[in-house]
């Protein structure tokens, strides 16, 4: 093969990948946990991108744990300046936040009212210089909206979240299956307490991180276990490295394709 | 008269309900559409009102010019008005209610003493009852006072009579409190046909905005913000009110932002006047319009947000509210809901002013301090109240806090077993979570230095006991209880949510 011929199929190679996984341009960034970072494209989260987190049970109209989760990816976004964070309701309390891992006074809280409000207001975000990303608790998200979101974020590089919070079941219910155009859809849920030994107590917040849907992946699902006081982040990496950490024991459902 | 005898003198008398309500909010209405003549206007009783034309007479070509001109548009409206012009409030008051004739009257600083004495004591706006004291012993006229000692007058009937004469002879300053705020700045573009197209109303602004800002930027200042007051044809007065993150004074940022907020006016019948005025302005150096880098956004922690972010910020807090953008402050406190405080980025806008800073002590004395709420959050901490709390606070490390925290917190049903034990479960928005592990108590009292009337008074409680529970779902949630006096049970509340 040429070397013209080589260069070319590099080219076309990337063109494809572009039209594969758009945003990825951008690059992608490490969420602090390596069996994570390997189930997704390019070893990361794509940064030019929607992403779309959502809770479990009950939790989908408290929206603590999709809160959590997303506090613990944007404190290793928030160096590269302030936050931006659109909320239906005021109820996001800052030392939560910095116990979990996202700096309080990094971040830009918005308080809209209205679903098309606050979809607006990531917008913006989104095409401004100096943000370093953006998070919005929604009920509805269509094909329309998230499609925008998708474009602004592709463009600017600047990751979205979008967490979902929903009033009551019958909404959760309604607004879940309406598909969206998030580059990955993730699922947090509680699982009960790991004692080790008999210990009585709470113990550190355990989960189960689903990755329902990655485009350009597979998916997938892991158990984490997060220690406080030291933050989501280390510990995450710490549990990583360490063999007792369940990992890839916990890759259930891999399924041949995307969704 | 009754108003039978009235009827009885004319049967085809029209009546109407009196509306005390309704006249003041429509002088008030009246009030503010005078700002087109001057910002310093107020309300004078029940049926006047005062404008400062002190400094604006010039503009519309000297106070007689100026005063024909509101005759002539408070005519059109229907309005039956008298206007007087003189240099002392009193002698305003006096002569646009008690002299004769329905001309507008312009008093020369040398006329007021002659123009006053003849008129009735009354128009020293005195209460009835020094004005009947007054009549009582023979002293009818304004002039019948000149005479007088001060000292006896006081003496006699108060100090009142006596401090109103010299107010209105010039002699004692009389302080003016404007009905709105004084401007710092101030635009005013009139208009010789009424406009109404959106598109009129959008390069007026430019060109407000263009007016202003060149001023602004002779003197090396930013605008935080201003007001934007349409004067339209029938008296009334539409605004926009604006609040910048960060210094500003350009042009194009600025006059999109007002344009957003066009819908919202509505020009009725035609707007003859459109005034700008600037209510903060901070000093702006000419090169922070260098482009702003990834270097100013990636500042310290800590520090603001950075003046990349700043158009964004206005434009959020123009279509959402001024008071729909903060920060979460740490704080210095063990009281949860005070261990976060929410700060404002924008300046927001005081809404009334009679409780406000800008006074004048009197005509050219042009005392004013621009009161801004909210300003140091950009700049650095204010505090109120609290101290900011370090960073990496002790107590942050310490006990773990929920991630959402209810305000107020919910009241929950709870069950237990023994006085001090953590519920075996309760019941939450209809839901009943059944415990399965718990930690606590953790035991948080009022403030010492607060008695009652805080969040925590000894009144409401004084100490909650924390626990923090996990149910069988693996949910994790902040749960207090407070006792309460005599022997009746503890109330529980839920208070967060764990992740």
């Amino acid at each position: 093969m040429s070397p013209a011929k080589r260069t070319l199929l590099s080219s076309l190679r990337e063109r494809v990948r572009q039209i594969e996984r758009p945003g990825s341009a951008h690059g992608v960034f490490s969420l602090g946990f390596a069996a994570i970072d390997r189930a997704l494209p390019g070893g990361g989260l794509a940064r030019g991108a929607l992403h779309e987190i959502l809770g479990t049970g009950s939790d989908e109209e408290d929206g603590a744990l999709a809160a959590a989760f997303a506090a613990l990816i944007l404190g290793r976004l928030a160096e590269g300046g302030s936050v931006l964070w659109c909320l239906a309701s005021a109820d996001l309390y800052g030392p939560g936040l910095a116990a979990a891992g996202l700096d309080p006074s990094r971040l830009l809280l918005v308080e809209a009212r209205r679903d098309d409000l606050v979809l607006w207001a990531m917008e913006e975000g989104l095409r401004t210089r100096g943000i370093a990303a953006v998070a919005g608790e929604v009920k509805r998200l269509d094909l329309l909206g998230s499609r925008r979101l998708q474009l602004a974020a592709e463009r600017s590089g600047i990751p979205a979240f979008a967490l979902r919070r929903w009033k009551s079941a019958d909404e959760a219910a309604r607004w879940r299956a309406v598909p969206n155009a998030a580059a990955t859809r993730w699922r947090v849920g509680a699982l009960s307490s790991r004692s080790e030994g008999n210990e009585p107590g709470v113990g550190h917040p355990h989960w189960r991180v689903e990755l329902l849907r990655c485009r350009g992946g597979v998916p997938a699902c892991w158990e984490v276990e997060i220690e406080d006081g030291a933050g989501f982040v280390s510990v995450a990496q710490r549990l990583a490295n360490r063999p007792l950490a369940k990992e890839e024991g916990f890759s259930l459902a891999r399924r041949s394709a995307g969704s | 008269m009754s108003l039978a005898d009235a009827r009885a003198l004319l049967p085809g008398l029209k009546t109407a309900a009196s509306e005390p309500a309704e006249d003041q909010k429509a002088l008030r209405q009246l009030a503010e559409w005078c700002v087109r003549y001057s910002p310093w206007t107020a309300l004078e009783g029940a049926d006047g009102v005062r404008i400062e034309i002190a400094g604006s007479a010039h503009l519309w070509g000297g106070e007689e010019a100026l005063a024909t001109d509101l005759s002539k548009r408070l005519g059109r409206e229907r309005i039956a008005h008298r206007i007087a012009v003189a240099d002392t409030i009193g002698a305003a008051f006096a002569a646009a209610r008690f002299a004769a004739g329905d001309a507008p009257l312009i008093l020369a600083p040398s006329e007021i003493r002659c123009a006053l004495a003849p008129l009735p004591i009354e128009a020293l706006n005195l209460d009835p009852a020094a004005a009947e004291g007054l009549r009582s012993v023979g002293l009818k006229r304004v002039g019948d006072l000149y005479a007088m000692p001060r000292a006896a007058l006081a003496r006699r009937f108060g100090t009142l009579v006596a401090r109103q004469l010299d107010r209105a002879l010039g002699d004692l300053p009389e302080p003016f409190s404007p009905l709105r705020e004084t401007p710092l700045r101030r635009v005013r573009l009139g208009f010789a046909e009424p406009i109404t197209a959106p598109e009129d109303l959008r390069s007026a602004i430019l060109r407000l905005v263009e007016d202003l800002c060149g001023r602004l930027e002779r003197e090396g200042m930013g605008l935080r913000r201003l007001d934007l007051s349409f004067c339209r044809l029938d008296g009334r007065v539409e605004r926009i009110e604006l609040g910048t993150a960060y210094p500003s004074r350009d042009p194009r940022h600025l006059s999109r932002l007002l344009a957003a907020r066009l819908e919202a006016v509505d020009p009725g019948p035609g707007i003859e006047d459109m005034i700008l005025s600037a209510f903060a302005v901070e000093p702006l150096a000419a090169e922070q319009f260098a482009f702003a880098g990834p270097s100013a956004a990636a500042s310290a922690p800590g520090s603001s947000p950075g003046q990349a972010v700043a158009p964004l910020l206005d434009r959020l807090g123009n279509r959402l509210g001024l008071s729909a953008l903060y920060r979460l402050e740490a704080r210095q406190s063990h009281i949860p809901e005070r261990a976060s405080a929410r700060s404002p980025l924008l300046p927001t806008i005081l809404k009334d002013r009679h409780s406000g800073t800008a006074r004048r002590a009197g005509p050219g004395n042009h005392e004013h301090e621009p009161s801004l709420v909210g300003q140091a959050d950009v700049h650095g901490f204010r505090v109120r109240g609290l101290a900011p709390a370090p960073r990496n606070d002790e107590c942050q490390k310490g006990a773990p806090r929920p991630i959402r925290l209810f305000l107020p917190p919910e009241p929950i049903e709870a069950a237990f077993l023994l006085p001090d034990d953590p519920p075996f479960h309760f019941i939450w928005r209809r839901r009943r979570h059944r415990v399965r592990r718990a930690d606590g108590p953790e035991r948080i009292a009022h403030e010492w230095w607060e008695g009652e009337g805080a969040v925590l008074s000894p009144s409401k409680g004084g100490i909650r006991d924390y626990y923090r529970v996990e149910d069988e779902e693996g949910r994790r949630f902040w749960l207090y209880r407070t006792e309460r006096a005599g022997a009746e049970p503890p109330r529980w509340f839920l208070h967060g949510i764990f992740p």
